[in-house]
């Protein structure tokens, strides 16, 4: 069924040594890495070679191995997830690959097939998707009736928000260190040339000769820091560009097909049903411009690193209608309840401790080591000190933030101080509850509750929030928990009844693990 | 039927722990819950070796941090090593002699109708409510301590990672028993739901 062409293996295996061979340098080497080269090359078309699958309907059957051979059966039921990628070199071939994932919580993908001709990876899809939608006893659609509705636009993320995301994201802060430590890696591939130019730097009165250093140069510095800035925002936007450029979700049935990227193009389904939670991010940034992000976790060990699908910007008015297609009958955020102002005394200790650690770290290491006695120690010295007035001012925003919500279906958490963070998960998916009370606690009448779901470090956490409160939560939610079956006012009960644990599909819990 | 060790002494008295399930939740009858065999809705503690075993693996994870900053102590700090040892000494009394007793006394655990329900904790109070409806799979675990001292770990999982409870300090013969009953609670959670509730994840 495999008919691909190994081009793209034959393209990463040798090429990419080859010119790192030339970088490095050295006969011996360049050997060294042909032979390794070859001998990758060799196994990994074998692989691809062993590498067969077929679909009849039911069952996805993958046949791997070149001596010991493996057959791995997954029924369509556990499949929770069906991912085809396509990187810029497969799209040139007419390649795919497809990912399938079930609930389990490894973090690698049930099955991998990482070069399918493209027609057969979307059939695959389409097949896994028609039979699950087959074996489901009754396809629910919005309007009653029977069979799979057209898809419908759920969201689209113009470019301009895109880039917005780019700027104003977490990455941009990682992104300085990653500029900087490339600029050190081609400062050592080049080796030579690098230091002609720092010296004609030096020459040029730009830099300043490392040797000569006394102080740090204020004006290099900030120049430094604004070019690697202005590089660094560059970088940012082309890299979000690519990565999340004609960001867009169609709603297909009760399926969310999830498509980004300009280049390397990415395409998910997420069963609505495997919705397990959904978090609304806004950092400050975001905050004063009116955005958020939006993460939805489903379960599904691998859909890992980025595979939370992550929709990189969205107007704060727009979550709530986006909240309602994720979480069907979920009008939006719930009403949330503030916690209790022993609260606020927590969140300024929690605050203050590592304030004032570190301002007793500065103001005694030079006392301990002389060697820090130094005009720049001296001035960090008064610098942290401003960390304790910033920190109460973050202690009281974040005890502003804090709250938590519950109705029949969601359980609601809100928290954060620079960057708020709501997360939102169907009171259906909770597995398990736990609380929690410090001495601290406990002397403020406070409880810390987690409502675990499904997923790698899925949990709403409520944090510091009434002990009556806590308890009522524990109680409820340890009921939704235990018994399922959405508690609901009559006249909505039978929209509920399938909406809330989403539609009907082949169900059964994982009978291997139980018996 | 059972032969775990009663309850000894009355229940922590703790105003913030959650007494669950309030009250039976509606369809279920009390006669359903009286069906389930074994073991009753009462409050439990560990078995009494748990403290021995604790003990032991608290005096054996602080051999080598005593050793080494003993050491150093000593050859570093000439007589202020003594203060270093010293300091070790009552640390350890502190954790051995007053620590592990009072995590024995604060443990309990109770099968109640919907769930298992694990209190816990001296300095922060946990309390952990594993719903018999989202157990995937339950595990005895055995070290080589436990193995002497006939006592079994019992690992319950569920399809969160973070929502998995352990009940440690289990007597052996006690464990099986245990397993099968929390095992026949979740088949019958899950037999007591239909279609689509039926799917935990």
């Amino acid at each position: 069924m495999i008919l691909g062409i190994p081009a793209a293996q034959l393209v990463q295996v040798l090429v990419v040594p080859i010119a790192a061979t030339f970088a490095a340098g050295g006969m011996v080497t360049l050997v060294m890495m042909i032979i390794l080269g070859i001998v990758g090359l060799v196994a990994r078309t074998l692989d691809w070679w062993f590498r067969t699958f077929s679909f009849d309907g039911e069952v996805l059957r993958v046949d791997h191995g070149v001596l010991s051979r493996n057959r791995r059966s997954l029924d369509v039921a556990r499949i929770q997830q069906v991912e085809v990628q396509r990187g810029a070199l497969m799209r040139v071939f007419g390649l795919a690959a497809i990912r399938v994932e079930t609930a389990g919580s490894a973090s690698e993908p049930e099955v991998d097939l990482r070069v399918v001709p493209e027609p057969d990876a979307f059939a695959l899809r389409a097949a896994v998707r028609a039979s699950q939608q087959r074996m489901g006893d009754h396809p629910v659609t919005q309007d009653g009736t029977e069979g799979p509705p057209a898809a419908t636009r759920v969201l689209t993320v113009p470019m301009k928000h895109v880039v917005i995301s780019s700027v104003t994201g977490a990455r941009l802060l990682v992104l300085p260190a990653v500029i900087g430590g490339a600029f050190q890696f081609i400062g050592q591939q080049v080796g030579n040339f690098a230091n002609r130019v720092t010296n004609y730097l030096i020459e040029q009165g730009i830099a300043v000769d490392p040797s000569e250093l006394t102080g740090p140069d204020w004006r290099l510095v900030a120049m430094g820091a604004a070019g690697i800035l202005v590089l660094s925002v560059i970088a940012a936007i082309v890299v979000g560009v690519l990565r999340d450029g004609r960001f867009r979700i169609d709603r297909d049935g009760e399926d969310l097909h999830v498509s980004r990227g300009l280049i390397s193009t990415r395409e998910s389904v997420v069963p609505l049903r495997r919705v397990q939670l959904v978090e609304v991010n806004r950092n400050w940034l975001r905050r004063l411009l009116g955005y958020a992000t939006v993460r939805i976790r489903s379960a599904g060990g691998s859909t890992g690193g980025d595979g939370r699908v992550t929709v990189p910007l969205l107007p704060e008015q727009d979550v709530d209608d986006l909240l309602s297609e994720l979480l069907p009958n979920v009008p939006g955020i719930p009403e949330l309840h503030a916690h209790p102002t022993a609260a606020r005394r927590r969140a300024l200790f929690r605050w203050w401790r590592p304030a004032l650690f570190t301002i007793a770290v500065v103001w005694l290491a030079p006392e301990l080591l002389p060697f820090l006695d130094h005009p720049v120690v001296e001035r960090a010295q008064w610098i942290v000190l401003a960390l304790l007035p910033i920190n109460t001012v973050l202690a009281l925003v974040e005890y502003r933030q804090l709250a938590h919500g519950l109705t029949e279906l969601v359980v609601a958490s809100r928290r954060g101080a620079l960057s708020i963070s709501t997360s939102i998960a169907p009171v259906v998916k909770v597995q398990a509850v736990t609380n929690r009370r410090s001495p601290f606690q406990r002397r403020l009448g406070l409880t810390t509750l987690v409502a675990h779901v499904a997923g790698p470090g899925a949990v709403i956490e409520v944090l510091d929030a009434g002990r009556d409160a806590a308890r009522s939560l524990h109680q409820r939610l340890s009921a939704h928990a235990a018994s399922p079956t959405p508690v609901v006012p009559d006249r909505d009960r039978q929209v509920d009844d399938t909406a809330a644990a989403g539609p009907a599909g082949p169900s059964g819990r994982s009978e291997a693990s139980t018996a | 039927m059972s032969d775990l060790p009663p309850p000894s002494g009355p229940p922590p008295g703790d105003p913030g722990a959650v007494a669950f399930p309030p009250e039976a939740p509606a369809g279920t009858t009390p006669d359903e819950v009286a069906e389930a065999p074994g073991l009753d809705a009462r409050e439990r503690t560990l078995a009494p070796a748990a403290v021995t075993s604790w003990r032991i693996s608290a005096a054996l994870s602080l051999i080598m941090p005593v050793v080494v900053t003993s050491t150093l102590g000593f050859v570093f700090l000439d007589r202020w090593g003594w203060a270093v040892f010293g300091g070790w000494l009552v640390f350890a009394t502190w954790l051995i002699g007053w620590l592990q007793p009072a995590r024995y006394r604060r443990w309990r655990w109770q099968l109640t109708e919907q769930a298992v329900d694990l209190r816990h904790g001296v300095l922060i109070h946990q309390q952990e409510t594993v719903p018999y409806f989202r157990i995937q799979q339950i595990d005895i675990v055995q070290g080589p301590l436990d193995r002497l001292l006939h006592l079994a770990n019992l690992q319950v999982t569920t399809a969160s990672a973070s929502g998995s409870a352990t009940l440690p300090g289990i007597p052996e013969d006690d464990a099986p028993q245990v397993r099968v009953e929390l095992l026949a609670r979740a088949t019958q959670a899950v037999a007591d739901h239909t279609g689509d509730l039926r799917d935990a994840v």
